[in-house]
């Protein structure tokens, strides 16, 4: 097993342990019970190769997550824990599978150090960043909103432009 | 959806929620994934400005030889985080060591070459391209090409060395060679007498003829051995073709061609070839090693194929070849082939069938009974074709057709020895 295995697992695993037990925290064992569930069954996904399923952990991790800090007010560090691992978990499934064009493990090695170093950085600095937030607990009023509106559209619109252009 | 788009969206719907709840701390939860698109965006490439250069250690080979094929791929661009590359080898060809596809990162005017071992049956393989896929380090935003790198591989067939094949065609060339022309002149061969003629040598002189006719004086004559036109035709029909065990009785029938037509060349004939496939390959009749190259280049990429026209052997082109001829046919011979060949030699071709024996093939790569039939049902059975195909054979050599039927279990080589014996035998 190589370290991007053991580092999807991993995600994986604590990911799944961080949502449900930030869940079980405020008293819904049950869906808790079916987030435990769900876990599991991405890890079977892993073990059978479905990359898609990558897709539908990382959705229902980040409803999970949003649900969780939207409505019902639960404490915001192990949702972003469980939202931040699946992330990791999602793009490691894709690393994966890119890995399969490396010719021997002695070409893959740099690769992959380098891939998870910066993935390591990117959640360590994700995770931070998000709970810099939420210690600020950012009030936002109607001019604020107005400008990140702006600011979405703007970057939606880079980034498509962006798509059109290599296409 | 590529994994862009669907992070894309992700992002949007957490930003979208968290505007629409009016709680900033919850817009929290969207900085990771902005820090992924961030961090992919800025190491994105634009482009991917690959030089490739393919090197093959050698381009005509035989089957089975490994083959060294060299790629060395220059990045005349920007800095490639990860780049994925694969060269994309042709169908049929085995990779024995090394590896076509590799995971790297390549810097601005780097160089990376690798190396891989293939080995392949007969036939041309033509690499193409080399796929690249070039992405940001996080490999979000990832971008395609196909660099073209041509280079043709040709896996030659197999070619018996074989002597002196036997055939008598009616009309020769002007030039010297092994057949029998039918002329007297200078040769090896009694050939008969004619009258004595200023300049002949007094050992050539028939002593006999001229006690018996002392009127006159004689001089023995010899026959003249020319070179000739051939043509070898190759049948590659589908019908024809036989299939087991993943061998192709096919096979056989190229092996047959090539060496056929490598023997004849090497006796100074002009040797063309025909393959009669699901189209007319035809390579124009010649001389020597050139031709002989020529020809095995057309087997190495001969393949079986099916045409409504090319369905029997009725439409081959008799134009083609030189009247009274010599027509080498290589085909396992169907039972409605028998008339077409019959009738090209009573058009004048001297025709030498030569069938890799179906029935052995067949016998030979019986997959394993089922309950059905037992084994003696199968001995029997192949009884009676091989009885069924005796017939159609003896039909063929009473139209004075001469017929060596191959039996595939031996080397091609050491079954043309005894049949090239009984048909010189039966020559006369």
């Amino acid at each position: 097993m190589n370290a991007t295995v053991l580092a999807l697992v991993a995600s994986i695993v604590l990911g799944t342990g961080s949502l449900a037990w930030g869940y079980v925290g405020v008293g819904l064992p049950q869906l808790a019970r079916w987030i435990v569930i769900f876990g599991a069954v991405w890890l079977a996904a892993v073990w059978q190769r479905w990359r898609w399923f990558a897709y539908v952990g990382l959705a229902l991790y980040f409803l999970a997550a949003a649900l969780g800090l939207w409505f019902l007010n639960f404490p915001p560090g192990w949702m972003f824990a469980g939202a931040i691992l699946a992330l990791l978990a999602w793009d490691l499934t894709n690393f994966r599978y890119r890995q399969t064009f490396a010719a021997s493990d002695a070409e893959r090695r740099p690769v992959e150090l380098r891939h998870l170093l910066r993935l390591s950085i990117i959640a360590i600095l994700g995770f931070a960043l998000a709970s810099l937030a939420m210690v600020a607990k950012l009030q936002f009023s109607f001019d604020w909103i107005a400008l990140m509106a702006v600011v979405a559209v703007l970057g939606l619109s880079q980034i498509i432009r962006w798509f059109r252009n290599r296409s | 959806m590529s994994r862009a788009w669907f992070l894309g969206l992700l992002l949007f719907v957490v930003l979208i929620g968290g505007l629409t709840t009016l709680r900033g701390s919850e817009l929290a939860v969207a900085i990771p994934l902005l820090l992924y698109w961030a961090c992919a965006l800025l190491r994105a490439p634009d482009e991917i400005k690959l030089e490739i250069r393919r090197q093959l250690t050698a381009e005509r080979v035989a089957p089975g030889t490994p083959v060294e094929i060299k790629v060395t791929v220059s990045n005349a661009g920007e800095r490639l985080e990860e780049l994925a590359l694969d060269d994309i080898v042709p169908v049929g060809l085995e990779i024995m060591e090394g590896s076509s596809r590799h995971l790297i990162s390549l810097g601005k005017h780097r160089t990376f070459e690798f190396k891989y071992i293939v080995r392949g049956t007969r036939g041309g393989y033509a690499f193409g391209g080399l796929y690249a896929e070039a992405g940001d380090a996080l490999g979000l935003l990832r971008i395609a090409t196909e660099v073209s790198a041509p280079k043709r591989l040709l896996v030659l067939p197999t070619v018996a060395r074989l002597k002196a094949v036997p055939i008598r065609p009616r009309r020769t060339r002007v030039y010297s060679g092994t057949i029998p022309a039918r002329v007297g002149g200078a040769g090896v061969e009694f050939f008969g007498v004619r009258p004595y003629e200023v300049g002949d040598p007094a050992r050539r002189i028939n002593w006999r003829a001229v006690a018996r006719h002392p009127e006159a004086v004689y001089s023995n004559e010899f026959q003249q051995e020319r070179v000739a036109d051939v043509a070898v035709v190759l049948d590659g029909r589908e019908r024809a073709d036989l299939r087991a065990s993943g061998k192709s009785l096919f096979e056989y029938s190229v092996v047959a061609a090539g060496s056929l037509a490598s023997g004849l060349l090497q006796q100074g004939n002009r040797v063309g070839l025909l393959v009669y496939s699901q189209y007319l390959q035809w390579t124009f009749p010649g001389y020597g090693k050139i031709q002989r190259e020529r020809i095995l280049h057309a087997l190495g990429t001969a393949a079986p194929g099916s045409s409504q026209i090319f369905e029997g052997l009725q439409y081959l082109p008799t134009r083609l070849f030189p009247p009274e001829s010599q027509i080498v046919l290589v085909s396992p011979l169907l039972e409605d082939d028998l008339p077409t060949v019959i009738q090209l030699r009573a058009r004048g071709y001297r025709v030498l069938v030569v069938c890799p024996d179906p029935v052995k093939f067949e016998m030979s790569n019986l997959p394993p009974l089922s309950s059905k039939y037992s084994r003696a049902d199968v001995v029997l059975a192949g009884r009676i074709l091989r009885l069924e195909r005796a017939v159609s054979l003896r039909r063929l050599r009473r139209a004075g057709v001469q017929v060596i039927e191959w039996d595939i279990s031996r080397p091609f080589d050491q079954e043309m020895q005894g049949a090239f014996r009984r048909l010189n035998r039966a020559a006369g």
